[in-house]
């Protein structure tokens, strides 16, 4: 069965997400904080139909609340001694976003482009810019115009940058250059960077991951004057022709999204040089990678060090088992009603 | 004697607080320099000479680190009439309400920011804004709990803000201490003149905690006061000020997140904190939701604060307010905000973000005063700068403009400060303080000045700017004010738990260690001392030398006492020499920091006594440096040191409350005085000499432990082996004896609460310790073997000793350790490979 059987004639795909991760202690922990970034936002063609995050072992406090982006941001507190906590963020949802086209995509210049954006906001013009933004998508697209702090604007930037911008060349073919670019310029290495990686040191090396990736066509939009943030979510793998599919092969995901006056928000991915469609899942976005990270946390333990594994399934399934899965459980939907994101 | 008034001179064409334009002292001033004598300056320098001894009193302290150091303090105040306070007050008030107006916004609706009246990059680029507490709401009127509020007068005579503190808002216990010294300096002026109390606005302070506590918390809710701790150029305010209020000092270490609470770990439990007084940045206070690298802070801090377990103020994120940048934009918020204009008008600042304001400050970088928005960030004086610093500046400016301001120059008014015996005028600058209340702000009747070198601006004060006390003048008689009638609607008298934590534990048990070494270690070197200065070479006709040495015997073995007990060296450097462990003066510094860290928990005459301390050592060094070959006799020094240690140990008896803290206090001196009494007795002990060198070590071992006179009133013999060990280790009434240590030790760890693992070894520690004491059989081991060592004594003496020091260890491992935070493992680094893309290629899917 392929997976193109699956899509029904919307252009719907449905999936279960399960992303799992399991750290191992070498002594006892008597208590473990963790906040987590690992369950999907609605909207921009993503239908959240069940979501949910299992702790064990159980969590003595959980919380949750959409956090400045509009992410959902888990919150947990483990009180039960142990040497081994896993964590599991499961979903079940219905993706129906097409690909971009850039020809479809509103003409405006980059440096037209950057004049909007930057007069956005700006001091006594209030309201409705003019632009259909307002309210916090003004927020959000004076924010990711900003360095952050894995966005350094530095001169190397620039410099790999400004190939991608010539005079008067319509934003959406920029980025697209820019993506290209990026994908042929760079070599993708499992283990070449660290979270900490700069973008320096990625422009000396020129060897990276998705976040890198992600975090450079970022700062070249950024240094122009331009907002972009960053996006993190899962990509559908398939296997090889004749292969079935293997438990815990997929893996995390992070692309880069270029807001474009007139057009939106163009999510872009520069490790598969291709904008982005209904293989793709997003969980949530953010300045950079540190406003997005999936799961972090903190341990009182008297051990010293610990291991970590990670498994995440991102399973097709069909319009018939999404229906079972709607029907067999309650909508876990957003935290509270009216809250905003930017 | 010349009138020092008359050669007073305003240094600049700008305002001086105390003389008019015309030359006459404003009415004001006119009367303090008459009532405390401005015209004499042999008076106004030993005015000055008092203040310097009781800051050194108080343990009066800025900075530190090696950056540490005394604060420094003018003697005259700067002088407000009621007239102009009333017009400073409210625009204090006014300022505060629209400020608390922002923060409410930016973290809340952010109207400001989609509305066009604040840029929000100017917001959102600010490294004080923390997204990780948007929409956190405290309960309460305000959100700005407090704000410290920066003012200079400019040359015009008109007031202008500088700057506005709202993060870690920090001087007001300075403020209050400055007020008592100066208040004591000037006695006389103070109690004369009628000058608005600052004590009020504590009680202030403590209504608006009451206010902004959690629902939850009852009618008395449990605050604390975070501190990064004493390596923080603030430690002394925020020690200060937690005492002024009450509350315990806490560090990030001693509290825990638990069950949608904060709590603050006391010995063997934990006890509720409603609202946290939050002076560690925002960013360092929860390693979970903020900086992942701090171990000043809380993990779930952010959490529980969002829930509604906990209050901090000022709420985390208050930072946003100290942004420089929002200068630009205040009067245009006063106006749509509250419709009014400013009362107090901030320096004229441009902010870069904004096109225009961005070239001005670029092409007049010459004449500006530069500055990132960034807290912290050093200011740039451009008229200072180079060519070419300019051209790299503007370059700077130009890649992230919203960053940085540009700012005019301010000529701040100059007041009166004393230098030596004369006056001088000095720029000087206004930190005042504004706290929350159910109408508006309070504002207090005082704060902090600064004065900078003269001529100087005063952008900002430097490291050795002395402060003022700032006077507010009162035409209506203060009415007494009960320092404890803290609330209109407060419960009756509610006895609050007053349990400590584990860090503020250790530390008081170290105090109490190192009050005790020192002590120890001063009769030692001194009764040493003595004997080596008595028996000095030529005088030692009839006591047996050293074989191959012109020392006698004696002296040989008191020295070796020395080096195993204390270290080597000459007795005088075994006092003096801060650096060299072991000696009087380390222990004097450990004591003075571990002091430092509790300084909620100790009587205010500890720094009196400590100062003396320091004085006494300073003093005699200063004296070895003038005559450096003088025979270096320890004995003055030592009786001097021996007085302040006694002050204390008397403080330490009668001063404080017989908790938990003081109960481990006495244990740390139990057991560091049991342990110097055994190394010093197998250190003189071990091997028999001749009789009369014998009988002149035990003399010197029984004066080092205070118990000569004892011992002549109760044996009136040749000193002997047996009977000095019955007094000094089995005797239960001798206060200095082994056995008294022991169970005054018990009896201290029996009131501390026993952590849930329990205390079994640190308990058969000392019970073996009793039991040897119990075996002894001193006939036997006073006694020689024939080769003349007294062996058996030696061995139970040392099985004592490791036990001694196991046992310490064991109090600190069950007392004061708590498992450590860490962050997780990044769980990143394991992203989709871009094989995925060779997969959708095969499929013919990828356009």
């Amino acid at each position: 069965m392929s997976s193109r059987q699956k899509e029904d004639r919307t252009g719907a795909r449905h999936y279960r997400l399960a992303h799992r991760t399991t750290y191992t202690y070498p002594g006892v922990v008597t208590s473990s904080y963790g906040r987590a970034v690992m369950l999907p936002r609605e909207g921009g063609g993503q239908q959240v139909h069940t979501s949910a995050l299992h702790i064990s072992p159980t969590a003595a406090q959980t919380g949750e609340h959409r956090d400045f982006h509009g992410n959902r941001s888990s919150y947990f507190k483990v009180d039960t001694e142990h040497s081994e906590l896993e964590v599991l963020a499961e979903s079940v949802l219905t993706v129906t976003r097409k690909q971009a086209q850039v020809d479809r995509m509103p003409m405006i210049s980059w440096s037209q482009a950057a004049e909007v954006t930057h007069t956005l906001g700006a001091p006594g013009r209030g309201g409705d810019s003019g632009h259909g933004v307002n309210g916090n998508a003004v927020i959000a697209v004076s924010e990711a115009m900003l360095a952050s702090q894995m966005i350094d604007l530095t001169e190397e930037v620039r410099a790999f940058a400004a190939p991608s911008f010539g005079p008067g060349t319509p934003l959406a073919h920029v980025v697209a250059d820019l993506c290209s670019r990026i994908n042929s310029e760079l070599e993708y290495k499992s283990g070449s960077t660290t979270i900490h990686t700069r973008l320096p040191e990625l422009l000396e090396k020129r060897q990276g991951v998705c976040q890198d990736f992600a975090h450079l066509l970022i700062a070249c939009v950024r240094s122009m004057g331009l907002a972009a943030r960053y996006v993190s979510g899962y990509i559908e793998t398939n296997p090889p022709p004749g292969r079935p599919k293997l438990r815990g092969v997929d893996a995390s995901h992070a692309w880069a999204s270029v807001w474009v006056p007139g057009g939106g928000w163009l999510h872009v991915d520069p490790t598969n040089d291709q904008f982005i469609d209904n293989r793709y899942v997003v969980l949530g976005w953010g300045r950079d990678y540190r406003d997005v990270s999936p799961l972090r946390g903190i341990v009182f333990t008297e051990g010293k060090g610990s291991s970590l594994k990670v498994g995440v399934d991102l399973m097709e399934l069909s319009a018939q088992e999404v229906e079972d899965v709607r029907s067999s459980h309650v909508t876990s939907g957003p935290p509270r009603a009216g809250a905003r994101g930017r | 004697m010349t009138d020092l008034l008359a050669g007073y001179r305003a240094a600049g064409p700008g305002h001086d607080e105390m003389l008019q334009s015309t030359g006459a002292a404003r009415e004001a001033w006119a009367q303090m320099a008459d009532l405390v004598d401005l015209h004499d300056g042999a008076a106004l320098a030993a005015r000055s000479h008092d203040v310097v001894e009781l800051l050194a009193n108080n343990g009066v302290r800025q900075g530190a680190g090696n950056e540490e150091r005394p604060w420094l303090l003018d003697p005259l105040p700067v002088l407000f009439d009621e007239a102009q306070w009333a017009h400073v007050e409210a625009g204090l008030r006014q300022r505060a309400l629209l400020l608390d107006h922002i923060l409410t916004d930016v973290y809340g609706d952010a109207e400001l920011l989609t509305s066009g009246l604040l840029p929000p990059a100017l917001v959102l680029g600010h490294p004080g804004f923390v997204r990780a507490v948007n929409d956190i709401r405290n309960p309460g009127v305000h959100q700005l709990f407090m704000v410290g509020t920066d003012l200079a007068r400019n040359a015009d005579g008109s007031w202008q803000v500088l700057a506005d503190r709202a993060q870690t808002p920090s001087g007001m216990g300075f403020a209050m201490q400055d007020r008592r010294i100066v208040a004591e300096v000037l006695s006389g002026l103070y109690r004369h003149a009628r000058i608005r109390r600052i004590g009020p606005f504590f009680q202030a302070m403590r209504r608006a905690v009451r206010d902004a506590a959690p629902a939850g918390a009852g009618t008395t809710p449990r605050a604390a006061l975070l501190t990064p701790g004493p390596y923080s150029p603030a430690a002394f305010d925020q020690a200060y000020l937690a005492t002024m209020l009450g509350y315990p000092l806490v560090e990030g270490e001693d509290l825990v997140v638990e069950d949608g609470r904060l709590w603050m770990r006391a010995l063997g439990k934990l006890e509720p904190v409603d609202v946290l007084l939050r002076h560690v940045d925002a960013e360092y206070c929860d390693p979970l939701d903020l900086r992942g690298d701090s171990r000043l802070g809380v993990p779930g801090l952010v959490e529980v604060a969002r829930n509604g377990g906990v209050t901090i103020v000022n709420p985390l994120g208050s930072g946003v307010i100290d942004n420089p940048g929002l200068l630009t934009y205040l009067p245009r918020l006063a106006r749509s905000i509250l419709g009014e204009e400013l009362i107090i008008p901030s320096t004229v600042t441009y902010w870069c973000g904004e096109r225009s304001m961005c070239s001005h400050v670029i092409a007049n970088l010459d004449r500006l005063v530069i500055r990132s928005t960034a807290p912290g960030a050093p200011v740039l004086r451009g008229w200072e700068l180079t060519i070419a610093e300019r051209a790299d500046l503007a370059v700077r400016i130009a890649t992230e403009p919203y960053l940085w301001v540009g700012q005019e120059r301010v000529e701040a008014s100059t007041t009166p400060a004393v230098n030596g015996g004369l006056l001088e005028a000095r720029p000087t600058q206004l930190r005042t303080f504004a706290v929350s209340g159910a109408d508006g702000y309070e504002v207090m009747s005082g704060g902090v000045a600064r004065i900078a070198a003269a001529g100087s601006d005063v952008v900002e004060p430097g490291p050795n700017d002395a402060a003022k006390d700032v006077w507010v003048l009162s035409s209506l008689p203060h009415a007494y004010s009960d320092p404890w009638a803290t609330d209109d609607a407060g419960p009756g008298p509610v006895s609050l738990p007053t349990s400590i934590s584990p860090g503020s534990a250790e530390d008081l048990f170290w105090f109490g260690r190192y009050t005790e070494r020192a002590e120890g270690t001063t009769r030692l070197v001194r009764a040493v001392g003595d004997r080596l200065s008595d028996y000095s070479v030529t005088t030692t006709s009839g006591f047996p030398l050293r074989p191959g040495s012109d020392e006698p015997v004696v002296l040989a073995v008191l020295r070796q006492v020395l080096i195993d007990v204390v270290g080597d060296g000459e007795p005088a450097r075994l006092v003096l020499d801060a650096r060299q462990p072991g000696t009087v003066a380390h222990a004097l510094a450990r004591m003075a920091r571990s002091a430092s860290s509790v300084r909620d928990q100790l009587s205010s005459d500890t720094w009196a006594a400590l100062s003396a301390l320091e004085r006494a050592l300073s003093a005699e060094r200063r004296r070895q440096d003038r005559d450096p070959d003088a025979v270096a006799d320890v004995g003055p020094v030592a009786a001097r040191l021996i007085e302040g240690l006694l002050a204390i140990a008397g403080i330490l008896a009668e001063s404080m409350e017989r908790d938990v803290g003081w109960c481990l206090m006495d244990a740390g001196r139990r057991l560091e005085r049991s342990q110097q009494l055994v190394d010093v007795l197998v250190a003189s002990l071990h091997t028999v000499h001749g009789r009369a060198d014998d009988s002149l070590v035990i003399e010197s071992v029984l004066i080092a432990h205070e118990s000569a006179i004892t011992y002549r009133r109760r044996y009136q013999s040749q000193p002997r082996v047996e009977s000095m060990l019955a007094l000094l280790l089995l005797d239960e009434h001798n206060p200095r004896s082994l056995r008294f240590q022991l169970r005054e030790l018990a009896a201290s760890l029996d009131q501390v609460p026993a952590p849930a693992r329990g205390t079994r070894t640190r308990d058969e520690l000392l019970s073996d310790v009793v039991d040897l004491l119990d075996e002894l059989d001193l006939a036997t081991i006073a006694t020689p073997d024939a080769d003349g060592h007294r062996t058996t004594l030696v061995t139970t003496l040392e099985s004592m000793s490791w036990r001694l020091r196991e046992l310490g260890d064991e109090i600190a491992r069950v007392h004061f350790t708590h498992p450590v935070p860490v962050p997780w493992l990044d769980a990143s680094g394991t992203f989709a490979t871009p094989s995925s893309r060779g997969a959708l290629e095969e499929n013919g899917e990828l356009t």
